[in-house]
């Protein structure tokens, strides 16, 4: 599955730049992730993914590995984990980008989600629609952590 | 094979809305099973404990009260689909549940489980909707009616509380000029698209349209908007509002592109079936 | 050694008095244990099969108070009061059931594996319609399903079952 998303966030780039290597400020906007851990300072990190469809609930236990990394530009990073109680395996492929357009940065991301194993059960469509949700809520929450800070 | 479980069997709603309330999300009720097993058997649920709720009394009739019908929220598909009563008063209600999976389900599954488990995939929410259907759910104190369009928030999500029991259905019975049909398409186990019409002719002209449509999307959605195009208007009129009207709907239902069928192709069935059923209804 | 005293102490048992193809039969069964697996590993009788697991092809079929099931998704202790039948069940006396006789003589069945639930369920649709239509028959029918036949013989034995046993009646 493909998403892509931009937020128009008036902040300067430095800031939205700065805010998202502030693991812990930034993870906490992706909603149903917590207990963000760095492991390698700007490599590696951990994380705990806790997403609800109905009754059906999965906890990935994350590992999110920096590949590439262009100051204030671009970042190209994975995560993937497994929920052994389910079944079921998620790998993301996350490309965020930078630019500025007029005083605003545009922050944009495309992230390739696949999701296997059980869970795919459920239902492509379900599980698109949730993840479409949940990049939706985290770009609108990065906007507004960064533009309720000044 | 299923994991263990404890089974609790209480003799009133007032207990399982105790034990949902002290239990919470390790406790699940369980009727007819038809979908829950599945799921436990796919490992994608797991339970601690199972409250049997087929002991409680009094939730497997189907009667009608001073003009309501009331359907228990135990009354299995096959209770309703040989119901001389239902047949007289909501013939499209029953058309539905002779056609809900097969004999076996039909046989073991309830009406409650069906609209609680709130399967995307699924006939009679769509159908309790265009007839102003009111869900009743109980817990140990309250009691509370919620009408079918705000029942089901998402897939597999309805706006009951956590110790909440849904109890009853009500339908108001249909005046003498109204009628309704339910028509559905799907050739995969589950249906693909459902869409359920309900209006009254008095006259050449059409009032208290109700359209749902259902199965294509997350959950079973009303459409105001279209219905808005049949409403007041003389038949013909109606008629020549039909494409409008099924384009609308085809958009409300949320649809969601995966095995049963693209987005566009099930929009395109919506608008299908609205005009079928309208042609049944209106000719 | 304690961990498995205290898990014996944990379990549940419901004890489950029901008629088993006319005979009474007490068992104990835990909440999580599927009729299926029951009949077919505890008490012997593999004519139910095992084939979808999830309702949909009646392979598991059985009559429980005369009503069609899938084995394969019922807990095994929602037949305590109950009368279970069994494709084993249906010969009396080694005399084989109307239904038997006719997929014989009208070769209703192949490979046979969908067979024992087709049958059963052809009991419970005779028994509520003895004389159907085909309509009825293939509606009652249509969550019975054959790889093998294509149907229509499967439509012919039920339809003759039928015939000889209003006949009888």
């Amino acid at each position: 599955m493909q998403f892509q998303k931009e937020v128009e966030i008036s902040a300067p780039r430095e800031k939205v730049w700065q805010f998202i290597w502030d693991v812990d400020r930034f993870i906490s906007c992706v909603p149903g992730c917590k207990d963000a851990k760095t492991i390698e300072e700007g490599k590696r990190y951990t994380a705990t993914m806790v997403e609800k469809v109905g009754p059906f609930k999965v906890e990935f236990p994350t590992m999110i590995e920096v590949i590439e990394r262009e100051e204030l530009s671009r970042i190209k990073a994975q995560a993937s984990g497994a929920d052994n109680k389910i079944g079921s395996r998620m790998k993301v492929d996350l490309d965020v980008s930078l630019r500025t357009q007029d005083d605003k940065t545009i922050l944009g991301f495309v992230a390739g989600v696949d999701i296997l194993g059980k869970l795919a059960a459920l239902g492509h469509g379900i599980i698109k629609r949730k993840a479409d949700q949940v990049l939706d809520e985290f770009a609108q929450a990065v906007k507004q952590k960064l533009e309720g800070d000044s | 094979m299923l994991r263990r479980f404890r089974l609790e069997e209480p003799d009133s709603v007032a207990q399982v809305s105790e034990l949902l309330g002290r239990f919470g999300d390790s406790a699940k009720v369980y009727a007819g099973g038809t979908e829950l097993l599945l799921a436990m058997k796919e490992g994608l649920v797991r339970y601690e404990r199972l409250i049997n709720v087929k002991g409680l009394n009094g939730l497997s009739e189907v009667a009608v009260d001073n003009g309501t019908i009331c359907i228990g929220a135990l009354c299995t598909h096959r209770q309703l689909e040989t119901s001389s009563m239902l047949q007289q008063k909501l013939p499209a209600l029953v058309k539905l549940e002779q056609n809900v999976a097969n004999v076996r389900v039909r046989q073991a599954g309830t009406i409650g489980g069906n609209l609680c488990f709130a399967e995307p995939h699924a006939d009679p929410g769509t159908l309790l909707m265009a007839l102003g259907a009111k869900m009743v759910a109980e817990k140990s104190s309250a009691k509370r009616e919620i009408a079918a369009e705000e029942f089901f928030v998402d897939a597999y999500e309805t706006s009951l509380e956590a110790d909440e029991v849904l109890t009853e259905i009500r339908i108001p019975t249909p005046g003498a000029n109204s009628r309704s049909a339910y028509l559905k398409f799907g050739y995969l186990e589950r249906p693909s698209v459902g869409v359920a019409l309900a209006l009254t002719v008095n006259a050449g002209s059409i009032s208290d349209t109700k359209i749902a449509v259902g199965c294509a999307g997350p959950a079973p959605r009303r459409v105001a908007e279209a219905e808005a195009l049949f409403d007041g208007k003389g038949t013909q009129e109606a008629m020549r509002n039909l494409p409008a009207a099924g384009v609308i709907a085809g958009r409300a239902a949320e649809a969601i592109s995966d095995l049963h069928g693209s987005q566009e192709y099930k929009e395109h069935i919506v608008g299908v079936l609205l005009k079928r059923a309208f042609q049944s209804l209106v000719s | 050694m304690s961990k498995a005293m205290s898990r014996q102490h944990d379990a549940q048992f419901i004890p489950v008095s029901f008629t088993l193809n006319g005979r009474s039969q007490e068992i104990e069964v835990e909440p999580h244990e599927l009729l299926l697996d029951v009949v077919r590993d505890r008490l012997g009788l593999t004519g139910v099969k095992r084939s979808c697991d999830v309702e949909v092809c009646g392979a598991c079929t059985l009559l429980v108070d005369g009503r069609p099931v899938s084995a394969c998704t019922t807990l095994a202790f929602e037949v305590r009061g109950r009368s279970v039948l069994t494709i084993e069940g249906l010969a009396e006396n080694g005399k084989l059931h109307p239904l038997q006789q006719a997929f014989i003589e009208h070769g209703g069945f192949q490979c046979g594996f969908c067979t024992p639930g087709m049958i059963l369920a052809a009991k419970a649709l005779l028994d509520e319609i003895p004389n159907p239509t085909e309509e009825q028959l293939k509606h009652f029918m249509h969550g019975n399903l054959c790889r093998c036949t294509g149907y229509k013989k499967i439509i012919e034995s039920i339809m003759a079952a039928a015939k000889r046993m209003r006949s009888k009646a």
